[in-house]
């Protein structure tokens, strides 16, 4: 290689390295919070240190920050009513840009070398795998709010609490239960089902599917399409030659709207359609689909605006105060993640104690109040409860069964389409 | 029956956008023996653009194209002259992709900073629209992005048969050393031929976000869809890239409605690897000299 040859490749590798680390500079800003709080706990107690790793940049920026804006604002509030057991809280939130294995050092290191008193969980499934095992080798109580997955529970760890009213794979049960408690005149015949092939998706429609063939409705279609699917025209044509009575969606995000944006296209419009994810955004779904276009469909959800669960109206309250917008469009990931906080609290003021090993033996028994509504878990860390149903009515995500905690009767047959 | 004639039309409709963005692609193939990897991000680059234009002035996609068109050519003309110009020609083919795999880095990253990494979709009134036409439904939104695409192929054809500077790209395409002998400017007509690929993936990417939500990193996906197209098609013809473009859309389509939409990728790739074991130059390459 001739030395001008040399110094272009070198150029043309400069070039690169310096894009890569451009990029990597604009995105990346590992920030550690400390929190602000102003409260009356006694200057000499020692602060409690809760750490957490979330992903503020790569694939769940979005819902990390939600979760850190969640875990934050739990850590306000607490502090203002003087912290927990007299002791102010403090938390070390490190960036693990979506990565598993940033994610496991992060614990480590927050751990070994912060020495915190507690931890928080990450964001998503893929994340509190790895960070769950850290935190079982320590000793940690490990409270997550946002890794429901089946690989969770495969782990079948004691330390863990997922921080949400049931497992994913059973977050759609509800919207059978309402099915089956319906006369059965006005039940549907008939059913379809698309579902994206994914472990937090496809599961939860299944689920669905076993509750309604065992009670006698039919299975007129059922396509499991993978993630790249751009194009929902060829299967959601096929649903609408197939005339389903209720369509069951596991979606997540945009193949829900694209599903929905396809439907309306065809002019079909099944009498009962319930969407596992995407269609429970308060925002961004009206905004993709068209608000007319919402009314009827049906999703699972935890938190809502108006919850009267405990804590949940001063939770929507200061939300709005620290960062704006209105009731509706709080993200469900920063419910969760308070209500992770909420725990320790109700913890320490039911034992006198706050550290791992009694967080861990008390949160196994009992119920629990929090925002989303009472939890309770098994011994590896399922949540036993159930989501709520809620269905886009007017513009707005409605609570509709449980009928105890409903605020509007269930919708049905869904109007058809912008209306 | 009616699910096979459903994918057809869609297929038919869709592979018209992917033409026009692969043409791009081809095109500066042809002139350059540039393999292009920033092409996706320049078409995702041009559905941002117009996405903005459209929320912050309520401006039609459509209608925005001529001037999203103008910003990607001055982009693409600056990204010929800062990286691709001071590559050596003998190793250019090869240093080339490296430095438009920078290129195209480089603008998901100034993308994700803008525009974060959620998912964008242009919503305009129109965009649920369609039409009942014996049974079958038509979307508007697809008929309007076909009939866009094949006026800017149209404009494409007329620019390279029917002007001086369509034919000094395709005499530079067929043979570079006697362009210049007769007084071409290789240079300047490599950049404004990568700044011609470049407007072509702005006009796609208005079309190209009216029909997908889109964000920073969908241009990976964008990109092996283009390759192939352009492989297909046999690198450096435009004629080639639209029906390839057809034939890639039609046969995902399809399959995607008469078998399952698991399959309707692997059933473009069985094409791909069968069309090229019989013709290695792709549909409509030359062995030899190179053609547009």
């Amino acid at each position: 290689m001739s030395g001008s040859n040399r110094l272009r490749m070198r150029r043309a590798a400069l070039v690169a390295v310096a894009t890569l680390s451009l990029i990597s500079a604009c995105s990346s800003s590992p920030s550690s919070t400390a929190s602000g709080g102003t409260g009356a706990a006694s200057a000499d107690a020692k602060p409690l240190v809760i750490g957490a790793s979330v992903s503020l940049t790569g694939d769940f920026a979005d819902p990390g920050k939600a979760v850190k804006a969640g875990y934050e604002l739990w850590a306000d509030q607490v502090n203002a009513k003087g912290g927990i057991l007299g002791r102010k809280v403090e938390l070390k939130i490190v960036d693990d840009t979506s990565s598993p294995t940033q994610v496991v050092t992060n614990y480590q290191n927050l751990i070994n070398q912060d020495k915190v008193d507690l931890v928080f969980g990450p964001f998503s499934s893929l994340l509190t795998v790895p960070a769950s095992q850290v935190a079982k080798r320590y000793g940690y109580a490990f409270l997550e709010p946002a890794g429901g997955g089946p690989a969770v529970f495969a782990q079948k760890l004691d330390n863990l609490f997922f921080v949400q009213p049931a497992p994913v794979v059973k977050s759609g049960d509800i919207f059978a239960d309402w099915i089956l408690s319906l006369p059965a005149a006005d039940r549907p015949k008939t059913a379809a089902y698309a579902e994206l092939d994914d472990p937090f998706s496809a599961p939860i429609a299944e689920s669905i599917r076993a509750r309604f063939e065992a009670a006698g409705i039919t299975t007129v279609y059922k396509e499991v399409y993978p993630a790249e699917t751009q194009d929902f025209s060829p299967i959601m044509s096929k649903v609408a030659a197939a005339n389903p009575d209720v369509l069951v969606s596991g979606t997540q995000s945009e193949d829900a709207y694209a599903q929905v944006k396809s439907l309306v296209q065809l002019k079909f419009s099944p009498k009962f359609m319930f969407m596992s994810n995407g269609a429970n955004s308060p925002v961004e779904f009206p905004s993709k689909v068209g608000t007319a276009n919402t009314a009827g469909i049906m999703s699972a959800g935890d938190w809502f605006p108006g919850s009267t669960a405990t804590g949940a109206a001063d939770f929507a309250a200061a939300y709005i105060k620290a960062y704006g917008g209105t009731a509706d469009t709080i993200d469900n990931s920063s419910a969760e993640a308070y209500a992770a906080g909420q725990l320790l609290e109700e913890v320490a003021a039911k034992t006198g104690k706050i550290d791992n090993a009694t967080i861990i033996s008390t949160l196994h028994q009992g119920t629990w109040p929090t925002v989303l509504g009472d939890l309770k878990w098994d011994s590896i860390g399922q949540p036993e409860g159930a989501f709520h149903l809620v269905q886009w009515q007017n513009g707005s995500l409605v609570p509709v069964y449980p009928t105890a905690i409903a605020k509007a009767p269930a919708m049905y047959p869904k109007p058809s389409w912008g209306g | 029956m009616h699910a096979l004639v459903q994918g057809v039309i869609l297929g038919v409709l869709t592979g018209g956008v992917y033409a026009l963005m692969a043409s791009g692609q081809t095109l500066i193939f042809g002139i350059m023996k540039v393999v292009n990897l920033a092409q996706g991000a320049m078409v995702i680059m041009g559905a941002y653009l117009a996405y903005q234009l459209f929320v912050s002035f309520g401006l039609d996609p459509f209608l925005a194209i001529p001037i999203t068109t103008v910003v990607m050519f001055g982009l693409g003309v600056a990204v010929q002259l800062l990286f691709l110009r001071p590559l050596r020609r003998d190793d250019k083919s090869e240093l080339s992709l490296l430095v438009t795999f920078a290129v195209a880095l480089l603008l998901e990253g100034i993308m994700s900073v803008t525009w974060s990494t959620t998912y964008r979709s242009i919503n305009t009134s129109y965009a649920n629209s369609s039409w009942t036409v014996l049974g079958y439904q038509i979307t508007a939104v697809r008929v309007w992005a076909f009939a866009l695409s094949l006026l800017a192929l149209g404009l494409l054809f007329l620019l390279l048969n029917r002007t001086r500077f369509g034919r000094a790209v395709r005499a530079t395409v067929q043979n570079p050393e006697s362009a210049r002998l007769l007084g071409i400017e290789s240079d300047r007509v490599a950049a404004l031929g990568f700044g011609l690929g470049a407007a072509t993936a702005a006009a796609a990417g208005s079309v190209y976000g009216l029909l997908y939500p889109f964000y920073s990193g969908s241009h990976y996906d964008l990109i092996s869809r283009l390759l192939s197209i352009v492989v297909l098609g046999g690198l450096g013809s435009v004629g080639g890239a639209v029906v390839a473009g057809v034939i890639v859309a039609t046969s995902s389509a399809v399959v995607a409605a008469t078998v399952s939409p698991a399959w309707s990728e692997m059933t473009f790739f069985a094409v791909l690897i069968l069309v090229l074991l019989v013709r290695p130059q792709g549909l409509f390459g030359t062995v030899g000299r190179g053609a547009i």
